[in-house]
């Protein structure tokens, strides 16, 4: 059990002057029976009255628009998560079936194909085993270099390419688990001791979602504050906007999570 | 047969048609054409006792595929209980992930649903497809009564004829029963979309305002109407005649023009009602059509009054042996295409074609539906001044407000072609009136 302190900080800076946006945010942290959200300020750069609901994966979300020409967007989230278990159990979600099919950035192609195919990994066997099996392939089989691949990049392509990022190792792993009939959700959060957001999946093993984190090749710990979930990234992207003018843009992304003692 | 006086007319109305600029429009090839859709001015007729039952079996059918709808997108009972296999929910192409959760004014999805029939030789009455997402037509048979009877009122004095005019009124009455507050609405792409005349012409009749995307704005959980002089009102019910993924860049397909920022949270949130509700394709997808009248009996407890045409699912090892055993026999459908795309019949098959078809759908059986091919009654049609017999179909239109609703009226479609069994209008055929009489 831990305490963990965030800030998410995102700062867009725009080579011409915007004249209407809208967002879409996604970066406060859900509840569930494994974290709980002690309390959380947010602050969006030019200031703009906006909303706050949760969509369709159950992720909160903050959303608006400004109206005022601006030439930077700067969101802000800080807050304290309590984290209760390092894995959790939970009702059955009702979307389960959801996460059994290919979707989006997580549909399988020929490479995946045949790399399932080519490991030969025992069917049938408990999920649990299953994923764990998995991950230790593809930690083995895809190698960590940033900048190969983009947000847009999906599964097969990443797997053709042999290297990428967290957001790649989840969703191939994903693809992986669901073609093993194991429903797989991709899950976007912060961990200690990482500048940038990080991914990992959460895989249903007999009735529980057990939390993997492939790019580590381990058990989510207490280090790790869940965001949200969907079936690929897309779901649950920290920001989605859309601009009317602005040309280039430049992002700046600055997470920093960190343990608190607990009582402080 | 007084309604023969009709006929003298039939070039007069289909030249007022074309002045009223009651056209379709298709895209062939990336390019967009217009083109008439050609009216045959001998119409459908259907005898009260028999529209009775159709209307029973309308009702029914579409309060089924409502409750359907409700339960996919909250607690799935249908799929807990085992009568829909989860792969034909989620595997779906009209299946929204974004539309779990979330519950839409007076819980209603289907608003104005388009159902398609035949009517067999044997004189049953079977249903082809249901049209939930945003089906059109309901227009053209309203306006070319209205010219007909302008040109021809004696006709319409001498038959025990129901008025088709209140479609307007119960289209009205369907939008009010949702709307939370605010202004009706019909959305268009604009003019260059295939049923633009009939946005205008419903929008007319309705005394809804007929707005673009750019019109319409959210602010704070709320949907507002821009009027040209720049006053900012509430709109409460939305007539989108715009697909799903159109409808908000932030929420579905984020290249969209034509759709309004964030207007799906407001929904969410139920500030305003869309008819008809996002993610109805879940429930006409080719596939799920198998299953209505299992639905019918599950959620209703009642036996279906109208049959489907026999279908079989090759996704059912017992269906694809039949599948197999009867190809030439058999209509085969992409789950997948709609307008009549997609329809190939095994009897028009070369043996090459047959065998790649075949190896498809072995290899993706989900993806198809195969239909025993009905051997639908023909309507008589003018055809450079001589009458002949074409195949026609029948789409009824339902609308739910307290309870559905169906209109006495309806769109008879016939193929141009003697020989094609498709009368989809994106197909080229034409349209006639549909008389319902009353006792």
């Amino acid at each position: 059990m831990a305490v963990l302190h965030f800030e998410y900080r995102m700062e867009i800076g725009y080579e011409q002057c915007v004249h209407r946006c809208c967002f879409t945010i996604k970066c406060i942290p859900r509840e569930n029976a494994r974290q709980h959200l002690l309390g959380a300020e947010l602050s969006v750069l030019p200031e703009v009255g906006y909303c706050m609901g949760e969509d369709s994966f159950g992720n909160r979300q903050i959303y608006g628009c400004e109206t005022e020409p601006h030439d930077r967007f700067v969101f802000q989230a800080t807050g304290d998560v309590e984290i209760l278990r390092t894995d959790y159990e939970e009702a059955e979600d009702p979307m389960t079936g959801v996460y059994r099919i290919p979707h989006g950035k997580c549909i399988p192609g020929p490479g995946l194909l045949a790399y399932y195919q080519s490991c030969g990994l025992p069917e049938n066997r408990d999920p649990h085993e299953t994923c764990v099996a998995w991950m230790h392939r593809l930690h083995q089989d895809f190698a960590y270099v940033p900048g190969v691949t983009q947000v847009q990049t999906g599964a097969e392509e990443a797997w053709g390419m042999g290297k990428g990022v967290c957001q790649d190792y989840a969703h191939i792993y994903v693809t992986l688990l669901r073609m093993a009939g194991i429903p797989a959700r991709y899950v976007c959060g912060m961990i200690v001791g990482e500048g940038a957001s990080h991914a990992w999946v959460e895989a249903l093993c007999g009735g529980r979602w057990v939390a993997f984190d492939p790019t580590n090749d381990c058990l989510v710990s207490d280090c790790h504050i869940k965001l949200g979930h969907g079936r690929d990234a897309a779901d649950c992207a920290i920001n989605r906007g859309l601009m009317w003018n602005g040309g280039a843009q430049r992002q700046k992304i600055a997470v920093q999570v960190e343990k608190r003692d607990k009582g402080e | 047969m007084q309604q023969l006086e009709l006929l003298k007319h039939t070039d007069k109305v289909n030249e007022l048609l074309a002045r009223y600029g009651v056209k379709f429009g298709i895209y062939k090839n990336n390019v967009f054409k217009e083109q008439l859709f050609p009216f045959d001015s001998i119409p459908r007729i259907i005898e009260h006792d028999e529209f009775s039952f159709l209307e029973k079996g309308l009702k029914q059918r579409v309060m089924a595929l409502n409750i359907f709808l409700r339960d996919i997108y909250s607690r799935k009972q249908i799929v807990k209980d085992g009568i829909v296999p989860e792969d034909f929910i989620y595997a779906s192409s009209g299946y929204m992930a974004e539309c779990e959760g979330v519950y839409p004014p007076r819980g209603i999805y289907s608003h104005i649903s388009g159902i398609d029939l035949v009517k067999g030789k044997d004189g049953g009455w079977y249903i082809l497809e249901d049209n939930l997402r945003v089906p059109s037509g309901a227009s053209y048979p309203m306006i070319a009564r209205d010219l007909c009877r302008r040109s021809s009122p004696d006709t319409f004095h001498s038959h025990r004829l129901e008025e088709n005019r209140n479609y307007a009124d119960l289209l009205r009455r369907t939008m009010d029963y949702v709307n939370p507050g605010g202004h009706t609405v019909i959305l268009t792409p604009g003019r260059y979309n295939a049923a633009y005349f009939e946005h205008s012409y419903l929008a007319e009749k309705t005394g809804a305002h007929l707005v673009t995307g750019s019109e319409l704005v959210v602010e704070k959980d709320m949907l507002y109407y821009i009027s040209s002089n720049g006053t900012k009102e509430r709109v409460g019910a939305v007539y989108r005649r715009i697909s799903d993924e159109y409808l908000d860049p932030m929420n579905f397909n984020p290249e969209s023009l034509i759709g309004i920022p964030h207007i799906y949270e407001v929904f969410r949130k139920g500030n305003v009602a869309l008819l008809n509700a996002p993610g109805n394709g879940v429930a006409d997808d080719k596939g799920i059509y198998y299953f209505v009248p299992k639905m019918i009996r599950y959620y209703l407890g009642e036996e279906p009054i109208l049959s489907n045409a026999p279908t079989y699912l090759p996704f059912y090892e017992e269906d694809m042996k039949y599948v197999l055993a009867h190809f030439d026999s058999l209509v085969l459908k992409d789950v997948a295409e709609a307008g009549g795309y997609g329809v190939v019949f095994g009897s028009t098959m070369t043996k090459q074609q047959k065998q790649d078809f075949i190896n498809l759908l072995q290899k993706e059986p989900r993806r198809f539906i195969a239909q025993e091919v009905i051997d639908f009654q023909d309507l008589d049609i003018v055809d450079n001044g001589e009458i002949v017999p074409r195949k026609a179909d029948l789409r009824a239109f339902v609308l739910t407000a307290e309870e559905p609703m169906v209109w006495k009226s309806g769109l008879t479609r016939f193929s141009r072609n003697p020989d094609s069994f498709i009368v989809n209008s994106s197909q080229g055929g034409g349209f006639k009136d549909t008389w319902v009489l009353y006792q």
